[in-house]
């Protein structure tokens, strides 16, 4: 079954498409911000070098965050489009097991971030396990200080990835026993999402698009107009 | 014959159409999301981008079903891409891309504003609209006349220097204690009132072409402070009057001046029964042409998109697929 991959969680815009063999084609590019430009593009020059039509597709797996909710939403609007037109199902990974999963073969403590903005990074931690990696604490949003403290009261030897841990590496950096994961383990993995992804639908364990939906973490910015209530 | 799948996703209102030739609507669907935002008193962006997120697939999908359309109908699909909410914008353009690219077919991108003004002629059957109208665009966000002198050609007569008609709407509904969206419960209200109850001066600004609604919002305010009598319904009615008054005679005048072949109204204060009913008056005591959109397609809808995608597409073709959505697009001038 191929698999295409889309992930927009960060700065990032990365897609893939793989199956069986493995990865077949990827692209990643950082342009700040440019999700709704760069994606349907990204996934037309995909199909072109891989030479497959997108009805050739039997799942769609998405990064459903956390992330920037922007790039999120242009991600899952797209995916959702896509899995629908081609009705197939979908599948929806963490941006932070995505992060996490390139770094399965150390057998230290993997802290996963994503840089959340507004001074706080979103976060999970996981164990490397028979295959993959195993989540043990689910993930969460906060400050980079309280995630140091975290850390330091385990006292076990991590390693630290994802953009969050780059934009606070002097605070996260401190850590006993911590080092910082850089290139290559900066942002969610398109391919890694393709791999995951396939493993996952061969356990049939597959959604409708319906059933797909972002992981923000976070209330919206509103506040109520409490004079205007009362007054209705 | 070119079907056209129109999405809509600017600021609260979810919607996905099926058009064939730019006038037949074989399906409008709208999902509002009116009461998500009511208790903030107007719309939240975020609570809007995520709403847009969880119903842009199924709203699309009812519209297909809805048009009884199949996938391999659709010749062409289009998207709203400014101006509006940049977060809710996005989500439509991206779905609309993502189809575009599965079905193979061409995507545009469409100026929602220049869409209103296309809602007018919708199941405009009969013959071809006589150029040039005399366009009263009034929304919410915007109070525009335009001279509509042809397909994609509109030039800017005047604008309001304050408040938006909508927004005045919304205000003096706030101030009464009616609630959010304004122009709605007032145009209720007003049925029942006398528009003659509160004495309102028009702002005609010296005779030109330009708006300005903050001093009757200011001055109804006043008037009811100073009068805590005065019944809603009254001041509804004299208010909604009041604004009637100002953006017709301006529309007349326009329409007088440039021997326009008919008086157009677009926006959701189009939707207002006064605005409605002296308009049509006016036409027929002038002798022109009356185009009123359905109320259905005054407020935001996807009919639109999809209808003035078929007139863009003619005139300048796709949109390339890299085309984000621009918040603060701009109708192309003549002026």
């Amino acid at each position: 079954m191929l698999v295409l991959g889309i992930e927009t969680a960060t700065p990032q815009v990365g897609v893939a498409i793989g199956g069986h063999e493995g990865i077949i084609a990827s692209f990643h590019t950082t342009r700040d911000r440019r999700h709704a430009e760069t994606l349907a593009p990204a996934i037309r020059f995909l199909c072109e070098q891989a030479q497959m039509k997108l009805s050739q597709i039997g799942l769609v797996a998405v990064d459903v965050g956390p992330g920037l909710f922007t790039g999120l939403r242009v991600g899952l609007a797209t995916a959702k489009s896509i899995a629908h037109a081609c009705r197939v199902p979908m599948i929806g990974v963490s941006s932070l097991d995505l992060t996490a999963f390139p770094a399965r073969f150390s057998d230290r403590l993997i802290v996963s971030t994503v840089d959340a903005r507004r001074g706080e990074i979103f976060y999970a931690t996981y164990r490397r396990a028979p295959g993959g990696i195993q989540l043990m604490s689910p993930p969460a949003v906060d400050q980079p200080t309280d995630v140091a403290a975290q850390l330091m009261a385990t006292g076990a030897e991590t390693l630290i990835v994802g953009d969050g841990a780059e934009r606070y590496a002097e605070v996260l950096g401190d850590v006993r026993g911590a080092e910082i994961g850089r290139e290559g383990l900066r942002h969610p993995n398109a391919g890694a999402l393709v791999e995951l992804a396939h493993a996952r639908a061969l356990r049939e364990e597959f959604v409708s698009p319906s059933e797909i939906a972002p992981m923000y973490l976070r209330a919206p910015d509103a506040r109520i107009n409490w004079q205007q209530r009362e007054r209705s | 014959m070119t079907t056209i799948l129109g999405i809509e996703t600017s600021c609260d209102e979810t919607a996905a159409a099926v058009v064939d030739d730019g006038r037949d609507v074989r399906s409008s669907i709208v999902s509002s999301q009116v009461d998500l935002h009511a208790r903030y008193g107007g719309v939240v962006p975020e609570i809007a981008g995520r709403a847009h997120e969880a119903l842009i697939t199924p709203v699309v999908a009812e519209a297909l079903v809805e048009a009884g359309a199949a996938d391999s109908d659709i010749d062409v699909v289009a998207a709203t891409c400014g101006p509006g909410l940049v977060g809710s914008l996005l989500v439509g353009v991206a779905a609309a891309k993502a189809l575009a690219l599965v079905w193979d077919v061409p995507y545009i991108g469409i100026n929602h504003h220049e869409a209103h003004l296309y809602a007018a002629l919708l199941d405009e059957h009969d013959a071809e609209v006589q150029f040039p109208l005399v366009t009263l665009l009034v929304s919410g966000g915007h109070t525009m006349l335009i001279s509509f002198e042809g397909h994609g050609r509109y030039r800017l007569l005047g604008a309001t220097r304050d408040d938006a008609a909508g927004e005045a709407f919304d205000k003096v509904a706030r101030y009464l204690g009616l609630g959010y969206p304004g122009g709605p419960v007032i145009d209720r209200l007003a049925s029942e009132g006398d528009p003659t109850a509160v004495p309102l001066t028009r702002a005609m600004l010296d005779d030109g072409y330009d708006f300005s609604f903050s001093g009757i919002k200011t001055a109804v305010i006043n008037w009811v402070r100073a009068h805590p009598e005065v019944t809603a319904a009254d001041v509804a009615a004299s208010f909604q009057a009041c604004v009637t008054d100002v953006l017709t005679h301006k529309a007349r005048k326009a329409a007088h001046e440039l021997s326009a072949a008919g008086i157009c109204l677009a926006g959701g204060v189009a939707a207002n029964s006064a605005l409605r009913e002296r308009t049509l008056d006016i036409c027929m005591e002038d002798g022109i042409n009356a185009y009123l959109p359905s109320r259905a397609m005054c407020t935001d809808n996807a009919a639109m998109i999809a209808a003035t995608a078929w007139y863009r597409l003619a005139s300048d073709g796709p949109s390339d697929l890299d085309g984000g959505a621009d918040p603060n697009l701009r109708i192309d001038f003549l002026n």
